[in-house]
C-alpha cells in the first residue's frame, strides 16, 4: 500500500476508542439536548412536563405573530448590535493604547483584563448598586454636578443603555486580550515601511493595522455575538428583570422566563431553536464574508 | 490487646449499622442569608431530639427556583420529602400531582394542631375544607415609617397615614419641608396590587377567586384596579414614589428606606426584625402602621402571603411518616414562637399567640403588634381569602409590566385592558395544558 491513511495507528478502531470519551460527552451534553429541544419545540408541555401535546408549528406561529415576541427580537437586535460594536471598538482602542511603548503597560493590561475575570453575576450587582436612582453613586455625582437624578432603570432607553454598558464593560477585557496578542504579532516591517513612507498615525492604523487585524476582528465578531446572545442573562436578571415593561427583555432572558418561571417548556424550546438557528446563520455569513475580507490583509 | 481490637472492630461495624437505621429526610426551602442559619439551628435541634430521623435542610434559591427545582426533581423520580412553596404556587402544586394532601396523613393524636391555626391562615390554606400543606411562614404588607423624618416634616409621628389620600397629604409636607428626598417606596411587585384589591373587597379572578371552582377569568381591568393605578401613577408623576427601577426588588426598596432616602416604605411584615435592627444602626426611630388603602372604601383586610410546606408523594411509608413528624414539630407552638421572634413572620398558631401574649411580647415590641393586629382584623371573605390561579407567577409579571407601562404614560384603561387580555390568555393556556 503506497498510501496509509491510518499511519499513526495500527488498528482502525484505536482512534475511535480514543475519541470515544469526547464523543460520549458531546452526545450526552450537547447533541442529545439539542435534538430534544428541537423535538420539544413542537409540543405544548404542561408545566410539570408529564403531559405533552403535539402541536406542530403552533409555538413558532405564536412567536412570529405575537407583537410581544417581535419586540423581544427587536430588543435582542439592538442589545446585541450595540454590545458587539462597542465592546469591540473600545477593546481595539484600548489595545492600541496599551500596545504603545509606555511605562507600566503591564499594569494597564492587567487592569483592563480584570473585569473579564469577574463573574457576570458580580458585575451585575456592581452595576445595580452604581445605578440605584436613590442610593447609587452615579446619581450622587449626577446630583452634585448637574442637579439631576435620572431614573436609570425606569426609562426604557436609559435601562437599555445601562444594560449595554454593563455587558460591554464586562467583555472589553476579553477583546483586549485578543487584540493585544494580535497587535504584537503584526509584521513590524510593514508598519515600518508605512512610517518611512510618511503615513500619519491615523493612516497607519486604518490602512495597515486594521486590515492586518481582520482575521482577529472576524473571530471576535463571532465570539462577541455569541456572548451578547447567551451570556447577557445575569445582567438582565439582576438589573432590570426585562423591565420597564419588557423594554429590556431579550431572547435569552425570555427563554428562561417562559421555560422556568412560567413553565411553558414548548414555547421556550421553540425560542431556543430560533436563537440556535440565528447563531448558526450569523456564523456562516461572517465566515463567508470573512473569507473574502481576510485575504486583503493576509 | 487482642480483645480491645475485637471490641474496636465491632464498634466500628456497629456505627454505620446504627447510622443506617436513621431515616433521612430532605427539606428544600427558599430562605437565604441569616435565615438559612436560623432554619439550620432549628433542624439541628430536631435531629438532636429525634435520634431516629436525620433531616437535611437545603436552600434552593428564590420561591420560583425552589418550586422549579422540586418539579424537576419529581420528574426525575427523586423529589425531596418536604418542599416550601409560595402561596401563589398553591394551585400549581395541587395540579402537579406530586404532593400528598397533608391533612389525610396527620395522625389523630396531632390533629389538634390543624385546628389551632389562626383564622386568616386557615382561610387561605384550607382549600375545599382541607389542608393540602402545612402553613409555615406567613406575612402581610404593612407601612413602615421613619418617625425622625416625620417629626422633621411636622407630621404626627404616632399617627401614620391610613389611606391613599393621607399618604399624598403626608408626601406634600415631606416635600415642602425637604425632610427626605423621596416620600415613600415599595417594591414594584404585583403582591401589593393583589393586597389592595382584597382590601377593597374585590376579587382577582372569577369563580369566587378560584375557590369555588377553577378560575377561568382574571379581573385586571376592574374598578378596584383602576383606583390603585390612578393613585400610584399620581404618586410616581409627582416624584413621591421611589423604586429602584427593577421589578420585585425587595432589597432595593429596603435600601432606599433604611438609608433614609424615603420617609415611608410598604413591605412585608417579615422584615420587622430586619427593620428594627437597621433603624437602630442608622439612628432613626421606626414606626409601623396598617397598609394604607383607597379612600372611601371599607377596610376588608389583607391576604395571607408567604409560603407553606408540602409533603411529596412516592416515598416509603416510613420516610413519609418521619417527614410528617418533622413538619408538625417544625411548626408546633414553641417553634412558631421562636420563628416569629427571629424573623417577624406571623405566629400562625393560636397557642403561639397565647404564649407571646403571656410573655407581654407585643406590648414590649409594638412594631410587631401593628403587623399582627392588621391580620387579626381581617374580614374573612372570598376577597381576603386570596385567589387561586394556576399561572399566578406569569400573571404577576403581566401586572408588573402594566404598572411600568402606565408609568411611561400609557392610559390606565388601555394598559389594564391589554393586561387583562394577556392574563386571560395565560390562564386559558394553563388550564388547557393541565387538561381542565
Amino acid at each position: 500500500m503506497a498510501y496509509e491513511p491510518h499511519a499513526a495507528y495500527k488498528s482502525r478502531w484505536l482512534p475511535w476508542l480514543l475519541l470515544l470519551p469526547t464523543l460520549i460527552i458531546l452526545v450526552v451534553f450537547l447533541y442529545w439536548p439539542t435534538i430534544d429541544t428541537f423535538r420539544l419545540s413542537l409540543y405544548r408541555v404542561a408545566f410539570l412536563g408529564l403531559k405533552k401535546t403535539f402541536v406542530g408549528f403552533a409555538n413558532y406561529r405564536e412567536i412570529f405573530t405575537n407583537p410581544e415576541y417581535r419586540r423581544i427580537f427587536w430588543n435582542t437586535a439592538i442589545f446585541s448590535g450595540a454590545v458587539v460594536f462597542f465592546s469591540m471598538a473600545v477593546g481595539l482602542f484600548l489595545s492600541v493604547l496599551v500596545n504603545q511603548k509606555i511605562g507600566g503597560k503591564r499594569f494597564y493590561r492587567l487592569f483592563l483584563i480584570w473585569p473579564y475575570a469577574l463573574s457576570p453575576a458580580v458585575a451585575g450587582v456592581i452595576f445595580l448598586f452604581l445605578f440605584n436612582p436613590q442610593a447609587g453613586i452615579v446619581n450622587y455625582f449626577m446630583d452634585t454636578l448637574f442637579k439631576i437624578r435620572p431614573d436609570w432603570l425606569t426609562q426604557p432607553v436609559l435601562a437599555m443603555s445601562v444594560l449595554i454598558l454593563a455587558a460591554v464593560w464586562k467583555n472589553v477585557g476579553y477583546n483586549v486580550v485578543f487584540y493585544v496578542a494580535g497587535l504584537q504579532n503584526l509584521p513590524g516591517e510593514v508598519l515600518e515601511a508605512a512610517l518611512i513612507d510618511g503615513a500619519s498615525p491615523w493612516q497607519r492604523f486604518w490602512y495597515v493595522t486594521f486590515p492586518l487585524l481582520a482575521p482577529m476582528t472576524l473571530f471576535l465578531l463571532v465570539m462577541n455575538t455569541i456572548y451578547a446572545f447567551f451570556d447577557a442573562f445575569p445582567f438582565v436578571d439582576l438589573l432590570t428583570k426585562g423591565g420597564p415593561n419588557g423594554a429590556t427583555n431579550i431572547l435569552i432572558y425570555n427563554i428562561y422566563r417562559d421555560g422556568f418561571e412560567f413553565f411553558k417548556t414548548g414555547l421556550a424550546a421553540a425560542q431556543s431553536v430560533i436563537l440556535f438557528i440565528a447563531v448558526v446563520l450569523l456564523t456562516i455569513v461572517q465566515l463567508r464574508w470573512g473569507e473574502r475580507r481576510t485575504h486583503l490583509g493576509g | 490487646m487482642k480483645r480491645w481490637a475485637l471490641v474496636l472492630g465491632l464498634a466500628a461495624m456497629a456505627v454505620p449499622a446504627f447510622a443506617a437505621q436513621k431515616v433521612k429526610i430532605t427539606f428544600w426551602h427558599a430562605f437565604g442569608g441569616g435565615r438559612t442559619a436560623f432554619i439550620q439551628r432549628m433542624v439541628d435541634d430536631f435531629n438532636y431530639t429525634h435520634p431516629g430521623i436525620e433531616v437535611k435542610a437545603e436552600y434552593k434559591g428564590s420561591y420560583r427556583d425552589t418550586l422549579n427545582a422540586a418539579i424537576l426533581a419529581a420528574r426525575q423520580g427523586n423529589p425531596p420529602h418536604i418542599v416550601q412553596i409560595f402561596e401563589v404556587g398553591t394551585q400549581m402544586a395541587l395540579d402537579s400531582g406530586i404532593f400528598v394532601p397533608v391533612e389525610d396523613h396527620v395522625p389523630a393524636i396531632l390533629r389538634f394542631q390543624l385546628d389551632d391555626y389562626i383564622k386568616p391562615v386557615a382561610n387561605y390554606y384550607r382549600i375545599k375544607g382541607k389542608f393540602n400543606s402545612i402553613p409555615w411562614n406567613s406575612s402581610n404588607p404593612i407601612l413602615y415609617y421613619n418617625k425622625t423624618i416625620f417629626k422633621k416634616a411636622g407630621l404626627d409621628p404616632e399617627n401614620p397615614p391610613k389611606t391613599f389620600g393621607e399618604v399624598v397629604e403626608a408626601c406634600k409636607k415631606i416635600e415642602a419641608t425637604k425632610a427626605a428626598p423621596k416620600c415613600i417606596t415599595w417594591p414594584l411587585h404585583s403582591w401589593f396590587v393583589e393586597q389592595w384589591v382584597a382590601e377593597q373587597g374585590a376579587l382577582l379572578a372569577n369563580n369566587e377567586n378560584g375557590r369555588a371552582a377553577r378560575a377561568t377569568d382574571v379581573y385586571i381591568d376592574s374598578e378596584a384596579m383602576k383606583r390603585i393605578m390612578k393613585w400610584w401613577k399620581g404618586m410616581y408623576d409627582k416624584g413621591y414614589y421611589a423604586y429602584t427601577g427593577k421589578p420585585e426588588d425587595w432589597d432595593g426598596s429596603n435600601q432606599i428606606f433604611v438609608s433614609q432616602q424615603a420617609a415611608m416604605e410598604i413591605t412585608s411584615t417579615s422584615d420587622v426584625t430586619f427593620m428594627q435592627n437597621a433603624a437602630f444602626e442608622n439612628g432613626f426611630e421606626l414606626g409601623t402602621g396598617f397598609l394604607p388603602i383607597p379612600d372611601g372604601v371599607e377596610r376588608n383586610g389583607t391576604v395571607v402571603g408567604g409560603a407553606s410546606l408540602w409533603l411529596t408523594k412516592a416515598h416509603p411509608k416510613k420516610e413519609q411518616e418521619a417527614a410528617l413528624t418533622f413538619l408538625l414539630w417544625f411548626t408546633n407552638t414553641e417553634n412558631m414562637v421562636r420563628w416569629h421572634k427571629g424573623t417577624g413572620y406571623f405566629p400562625v398558631l393560636n397557642t403561639s399567640v397565647k404564649v407571646l401574649d403571656w410573655q407581654r411580647w407585643f406590648t414590649r415590641n409594638p412594631a410587631y403588634k401593628a403587623a399582627f393586629d392588621q391580620l387579626l382584623q381581617t374580614k374573612l371573605n372570598r376577597a381576603t381569602q386570596g385567589a387561586l390561579i394556576g399561572p399566578f407567577p406569569e400573571i404577576r409579571t403581566i401586572i408588573e409590566n402594566a404598572v411600568q407601562a402606565i408609568f411611561q404614560g400609557k392610559p390606565i384603561d388601555q394598559a389594564l385592558k391589554e393586561a387583562d387580555a394577556l392574563a386571560d390568555k395565560a390562564l386559558r393556556e394553563y388550564n388547557a395544558s393541565v387538561g381542565k
